[in-house]
């Protein structure tokens, strides 16, 4: 099952996007915004695998970040990315464990 | 400011943690050895792009969790005390205890908050050695570097972008706050036509229109023409314009 799929009917998902690592557009959910979001979550992406190589902390998983209403879930495979918004934001590690239920699977850039 | 980020660090598996500005300026750092000043000043300019770039998505974060297979990255934001954005940093290891990094990192975030507010970040960045070589061009204003023909935008009025919007993490110097407005509102239309790179694309438009002298909302018709001319789509300038012209 693909990954918008297995979030896409959890209440708390607002809206996803499945994007490419370097920000090209590939799929939404509810988001009429798709291709903006594609590209600010591939440069987020890719600007902190830079701070991750700076520090040797390995390759990148998950970058999340939190507002009052809402917060916002990237989860960094090796071919694609998905981001989803989500609320209330206490829910997202919730999603996350919907999206990586594991650590040990090869993926990341 | 140094005191609370040492209670940060004495948090099992915790690395460094740092506080920078809104131009990605290290203000204050406490790290165990490999995390030394120019390593620090190194990630602050990095993290700095990624802090803009969640701005674009999420104007009100208020923290960041970048989580690594050896590692995490965790920020949290300080608000625009002490003049400016400011941004708490920790680096952390996979043994890193998280509930006891949450209770420390509020705590922490609390107090610098506070800190900031009292002016501690100018005294800190008063007393800072000088940045090093490779981050130095951020530290130092425009047009003050040998062979930077870029006038000092900033100093040349009270009121900057970045300070004025919260939004950016650049200096143009503004005219009043709905000239800042104006910038940030095309920066956000633009983001929807060419994406994260649309603040500098801003940036530089306004150097090209106004380079000697505050941006205004005098200009704003020019500043929409150049900024149009960015996009590739004729539907994409049509649409630009249009969301600009209604405000």
């Amino acid at each position: 099952m693909s990954d918008l799929k297995l979030i896409g009917s959890r209440p708390e998902v607002k809206s996803a996007v499945l994007s490419d690592p370097a920000g090209a557009f590939l799929d939404a959910i509810r988001e009429p915004d798709g291709e903006n979001v594609a590209a600010v979550t591939g440069f987020l992406t890719s600007t902190m695998v830079q701070a991750g190589e700076q520090l040797g902390l390995g390759v990148l998983r998950t970058i999340s970040f939190a507002g009052q209403a809402r917060a916002c879930l990237v989860v960094v495979r090796s071919d694609s990315v998905v981001t989803a918004f989500v609320e209330p934001p206490t829910s997202v590690a919730t999603v996350e464990k919907v999206l990586d239920p594991s650590d040990s699977s090869p993926r990341g850039r | 400011m140094e005191t609370i980020l040492q209670a940060v660090l004495d948090v099992a598996g915790v690395g460094a943690a740092l506080v920078f500005d809104s131009s990605g300026r290290l203000v204050c750092h406490r790290g165990h050895a490999i995390y030394d000043r120019a390593l620090c000043e190194q990630l602050s300019g990095t993290l700095g792009k990624a802090v803009d770039t969640i701005q674009l998505q999420q104007e009100d974060w208020e923290s960041v969790s970048a989580r690594y297979d050896d590692g995490k990255l965790l920020l949290r934001n300080l608000g625009a005390a002490g003049g400016g954005p400011h941004v708490l940093a920790v680096v952390a290891d996979a043994t890193l205890n998280a509930s006891f990094a949450t209770v420390a990192i509020r705590v922490a975030t609390n107090k610098l908050k506070k800190a900031l507010e009292s002016g501690a970040a100018s005294s800190v960045l008063a007393a800072a050695p000088p940045p090093a070589a490779a981050s130095s061009a951020s530290a130092v204003p425009a047009g003050s570097r040998p062979g930077d023909s870029r006038p000092a935008l900033a100093s040349s009025s009270g009121l900057s972008w970045s300070q004025a919007s919260g939004v950016g993490l650049s200096r143009i110097a503004v005219a009043d706050p709905a000239s800042s407005a104006y910038l940030s509102r095309s920066a956000k239309e633009l983001a929807r036509h060419v994406g994260p790179m649309a603040k500098v694309y801003v940036e530089e438009a306004v150097r090209r229109v106004t380079p000697d002298a505050p941006f205004s909302l005098s200009l704003a018709a020019r500043l929409r023409d150049d900024l149009a001319g960015q996009i590739e789509d004729a539907d994409g300038r049509t649409q630009f314009r249009k969301a600009l012209e209604k405000g």
